[in-house]
């Protein structure tokens, strides 16, 4: 039989050195020690974020204009949600790369019509009330056309939307019921009622927060508030934590993508940044059987530094 | 934070954090730390010498 030679980065050697007792028990157990310390002395110290919610309430009580324009979006199909596409609707590009498309391929998992889901249903489901009752039978009566009219005269006077006195006001005489259904709306989302119906649609278990959390990232302020504290995308905001303490540094290379062309000006950018992610994993879990890239641990000798008593004994 | 317990951070962070910013890079103070941390440790795991090294001379 005739011997194999020695491939040196896959094949072991037979270890001819010294030999010490080593006990990894007592090591573990005063590693486990140590964290458990430094973990006690550092909440001691530091304690945790302690960053309240955003609800629909707490949003629409610090800025009723940009919550009543939002919810016109809502009303009108023009907001971001309601133009995603996939899992939510379909009346979005979805993501992909090349022919890749898991969005498409998965479809609409997670039905929202912002119409109805976020503005209709919830007010349908208020007391009746005379005025609200009306503005609603007059939008479910009339034609699409006439709705789109309505939402027209609305997005041309959404800049110049007020709130003062508890109201909102919306100045366009042509915008039919919106005025009176945003006012009611308003109000709902101000007492907390909106957030209420918004999760008891989902279910006989209140855990589901899809629908506000949608309603409340399509609006500015809750994007404002993540600027404040560096936590959108363009800010490495995957690795950063509110306040200042650290956050997931370990996701700077997920998050470093995102600031690069061509990610940070694609529409697909979350999809690409997860292929190429995808792909540098497969690298490095594959890293023992790609000729090259498994030799850099020896070629650069690190391992000498290491066992440097090893190796100088040997010498 | 246990305010209800009636106990607090000695030192309180959850004040609007503070950014290094070089170039496209942005990194939260807080994360910097950390991160110097990190290779710190690595560094010493690289340089610093076994404990009970002067034991185990000529163990066999």
């Amino acid at each position: 039989m005739t011997k194999k030679p020695f491939r040196p980065d896959v094949d072991a050697p037979v270890y001819k050195g010294p030999y010490v007792p080593y006990d990894i028990i007592k090591e573990g157990a005063i590693a486990v020690l140590v964290v458990f310390i430094l973990t006690a002395a550092l909440a001691l110290v530091f304690s945790s974020p302690d960053e309240k919610a955003v609800t629909i309430k707490t949003w629409s009580n610090a800025d009723a204009v940009d919550f009543a324009q939002t919810a016109g979006d809502e009303l009108a199909g023009t907001s971001a949600v309601a133009n995603y596409g996939a899992p939510y609707n379909n009346n979005g590009t979805s993501q992909h790369w090349g022919f890749l498309s898991p969005e498409k391929w998965i479809g609409v998992r997670i039905q929202i019509n912002t119409t109805n889901d976020f503005v209709i249903d919830p007010l349908s489901a208020q007391p009746a009330q005379p005025a609200l009752s009306a503005a609603l039978s007059q939008w479910k009566s009339a034609s699409s056309a006439t709705q789109t009219a309505w939402d027209d005269a609305f997005n041309k006077a959404e800049p110049n939307l007020t709130y003062s006195n508890g109201k909102v006001n919306i100045p366009t005489k042509a915008a039919g019921p919106i005025p009176v259904l945003l006012n009611y709306e308003t109000q709902m989302a101000r007492s907390g009622a909106l957030d209420q119906a918004l999760v008891t649609q989902a279910g006989f278990y209140t855990t589901n927060f899809t629908k506000p959390l949608l309603f409340v990232s399509d609006g500015t302020y809750f994007a404002g508030l993540a600027e404040k504290q560096h936590l959108s995308g363009s800010q490495w905001g995957m690795m950063n934590e509110t306040g200042q303490y650290p956050g997931q540094a370990w996701l700077w290379l997920y998050t470093f993508w995102y600031q690069i062309h061509p990610y940070s000006t694609s529409a697909s950018a979350d999809f690409l940044v997860w292929g190429t992610m995808m792909i540098l994993t497969a690298l490095m879990v594959l890293v023992p059987f790609i000729p090259g890239l498994r030799s850099i641990p020896r070629k650069i000798k690190i391992y000498r530094i290491i066992w440097r008593e090893h190796y100088a004994a040997k010498l | 934070m246990a305010q209800g317990w009636g106990l607090g951070a000695l030192i309180n962070l959850d004040h609007y954090g503070h950014y290094i910013h070089w170039g496209v890079i942005q990194v939260s103070v807080g994360n910097f730390i950390v991160m110097v941390l990190m290779v710190a440790s690595f560094l010493a795991a690289l340089f610093a010498p076994f404990p009970g090294r002067r034991n185990r001379k000529g163990a066999k």
